[in-house]
């Protein structure tokens, strides 16, 4: 029969958290669906404002940046540049905020039930897979219209999408765990996803940041990983070194939201 | 076999901690361990107690005596400052009904989301849905968003789901307070049929009459202790309804509001307090206020202290039908010569208008002790239980 010790002070081992993850794995895929669900209920639309947001962003970037700000993407086609780029910032945006109040926004059943937090803000990252898809659908059509042709560089754009999930998720997850004691999180966060959007190369090019501030630019582990993703898409020049800064970064900040959330998690139901 | 072993549970809270940390604390404190002296506040105390397989241990205390504390701490929701439990078996735990339920999703998939969060397996669930349907007895609604549902309603749904768990180790918070009273008495069927399948159970509650009913042993906690060493149900029972507030000989009487349309006194008629030694005449007196009499009534119902309905009067009756006058009404009326056995009772008075739209109401409006009773009494104290005497 399954013995369960609780006490104080029980050592958090990294192997618990997986399994713990993977008993949990129904509830993860339930939240996830519930807010897929909930999201768009009462509405008259419904699914199709899924599409109509990205649209509508990459509609106003290509106005903004190509013709009036004239941003050179040299031969590739600004919306199939813009495009690559949104894909893999929305979905970081979309886990840092939504994970990051996850735990507050659960705050009702974390006071009254027993699962493993970590469950919650990992639900966040399967809801954003969604709008993940339809980008990349949106991608694939501006694609075919433009009669795009992409490289074998192509077979690299998962690895990128799990360092995106790895990266999200190690700032969400701070966040969430953070949010729990200040709620000055909740606050920051809109900023960090305005300003982050900006200090990464999703309108832009990172080739287009002057040479001698390059070296700070290249601080926010995010410009390696939109390049790459770009890169993986529509080819062109390699992100090189810049994307094992990303990756180390991002590797480092999920492995540490881990070790933080395991803390803040005994005392959870408490500060709530 | 022990299924359950808590072995000295302790839970200090940090007083006001929470909004003033600041962040620069915290981050030192993720290196080093704080050393502020912060106000605390200790929720509970070194408590120790064996569960036995099979066993429905009941819960009792007053509000904030630790009970849910200590619920939280078993339930995992939250961790001992000291202390280890441990627990052979899978728990599930009901501190609420419909922890997770969403408004816009339907009772279908509400069934899904909250099983799931109770911890059942999605196949677990398709198993046991029709049965969760069947006894929630809201099968035409079941593809309707939840927020639409009556609140009764959505009480029962979310019950079934709860009821319908098959842990070894259930742990449940007086969730069997709700729903309309045919529902509680299923739900108490329900609660016995799992204690009858060999599952243990704890069970907290403020209904002496389900604890005396469901748990074989029981533990009353005081001040975040444990109160009694004993667990026999009957003693705690007891002594737990010696702690109510009817404790001491208070006033015989209790006066409310003065303001129209309302009760505005009641009381014993002959007595100098509610401590009754001998309740050969026990008379009462109530005084009332009605702007229109027309249609008004008056409903005192009587109550053990364990919350056991006993028998209720009715202002019209007690007054020959008589009606009532515009202004201040003052009834008084006599219970049959001892018809109350030795104990704790109290009185719910409402007052109404066409048996429907309440004017007043008050729950546990007077109390009262009984501490002796019948003339047969004094020859048999033992042989006469229950709260009707008929001797």
């Amino acid at each position: 029969m399954m013995e369960l010790k609780i006490s104080s002070n029980s050592p958090t081992k990294f192997s618990t958290i997986v399994t713990d993850l993977w008993n949990y794995k129904d509830l993860i895929a339930i939240l996830a669906w519930r807010d897929y669900k909930v999201r768009y209920a009462q509405t008259f639309l419904g699914f199709v404002w899924a599409f109509i947001q990205p649209l509508a962003t990459l509609l106003i970037f290509t106005l903004i940046f190509s013709r009036v700000a004239k941003v050179d993407t040299g031969s590739t086609p600004y919306p199939l540049f813009a495009q690559s780029g949104m894909l893999a910032w929305t979905y970081f945006a979309f886990l840092i905020s939504q994970a990051g109040n996850s735990i507050v926004g659960a705050q009702a059943m974390v006071k009254k039930i027993y699962f493993p937090r970590l469950v919650i803000p990992i639900s966040k990252a399967i809801v954003g897979l969604i709008d993940f898809m339809i980008s990349l659908v949106i991608l694939i059509v501006i694609g075919v219209y433009y009669q795009f042709v992409p490289s074998a560089n192509i077979l690299y754009l998962p690895l990128f999408i799990l360092l995106l999930i790895i990266g999200g998720l190690g700032v969400g997850i701070w966040v969430s765990a953070l949010t729990v004691r200040f709620r000055d999180f909740t606050h920051l966060l809109p900023f960090m996803v305005q300003i982050g959007m900006y200090a990464s190369p999703v309108a832009y090019a990172a080739n287009m940041v002057p040479e001698k501030y390059q070296w700070l630019y290249a601080l926010n582990p995010m410009v390696g990983v939109i390049e790459g993703v770009r890169w993986s898409i529509i080819g062109g020049e390699a992100p090189g070194q810049l994307i094992f800064f990303s990756i180390g970064v991002m590797l480092l900040l999920f492995l540490t939201s881990l070790w933080y959330f395991k803390k803040v998690e005994r005392v959870m139901a408490d500060l709530i | 076999m022990k299924v359950i072993e808590v072995k000295n549970i302790s839970k200090t809270y940090t007083l006001g901690a929470a909004a003033k940390d600041s962040i620069v604390d915290t981050f030192r404190g993720l290196f080093k361990p704080s050393s502020s002296s912060k106000q605390t506040f200790n929720a509970l105390t070194d408590i120790s107690f064996d569960v036995d397989q099979g066993e429905v241990l009941g819960i009792v205390g007053k509000n904030g005596a630790g009970k849910s504390t200590l619920l939280k701490v078993l339930s995992r929701i939250t961790e001992p400052t000291n202390g280890e439990i441990v627990m052979r078996g899978r728990v599930a735990s009901l501190l609420e009904v419909g922890t997770g339920f969403h408004p816009e999703l339907s009772g279908r998939e509400n069934i899904f989301l909250n099983g799931s969060i109770l911890g059942m397996t999605r196949a677990e669930i398709k198993s046991k849905f029709d049965e969760i349907v069947a006894f929630s007895g809201v099968e035409k609604f079941i593809d309707t968003p939840v927020k639409h549902y009556s609140s009764g309603m959505y009480v029962r749904l979310a019950f079934s789901v709860a009821a319908h768990l098959e842990p070894e180790i259930l742990i449940i918070d007086e969730v069997l307070a709700v729903g309309d009273a045919e529902f509680q008495k299923k739900c108490l069927g329900k609660m016995k049929d799992v204690a009858g399948q060999g599952r243990t159970v704890l069970f907290v509650s403020h209904n002496m009459a389900a604890v005396k009913g469901l748990c074989s042993r029981a533990i009353l906690v005081e001040n975040g202790k444990l109160a009694l060493n004993s667990f026999e149900v009957e003693e705690v029972v007891q002594l737990y309804s010696r702690q109510g507030k009817e404790d001491q000989g208070g006033s015989s009487l209790v006066t409310f509001e003065n303001k129209p349309n309302s009760v505005l006194e009641l009381g014993l008629k002959d007595e100098e307090s509610n401590l009754i030694l001998n309740s050969g005449n026990l008379s009462f007196r109530v005084k009332f206020h009605l702007e229109i009499p027309e249609g008004a009534d008056l409903n005192i119902a009587f109550f053990t202290s364990d919350h056991q309905k006993l028998f209720v009067l009715l202002g019209n009756e007690i007054n020959n039908g008589d009606g009532f006058k515009i202004g201040v009404n003052e009834l008084i009326f006599t219970l049959p010569k001892y018809i109350l056995n030795k104990g704790k009772y109290y009185i719910n008075i409402s007052m109404h208008k066409n048996y429907s739209d309440f004017l007043f109401a008050k729950r546990e409006a007077f109390y009262f002790t009984i501490e002796e009773s019948s003339v047969v009494y004094n020859k048999y104290p033992n042989l006469v239980p229950g709260p009707i005497n008929l001797y």
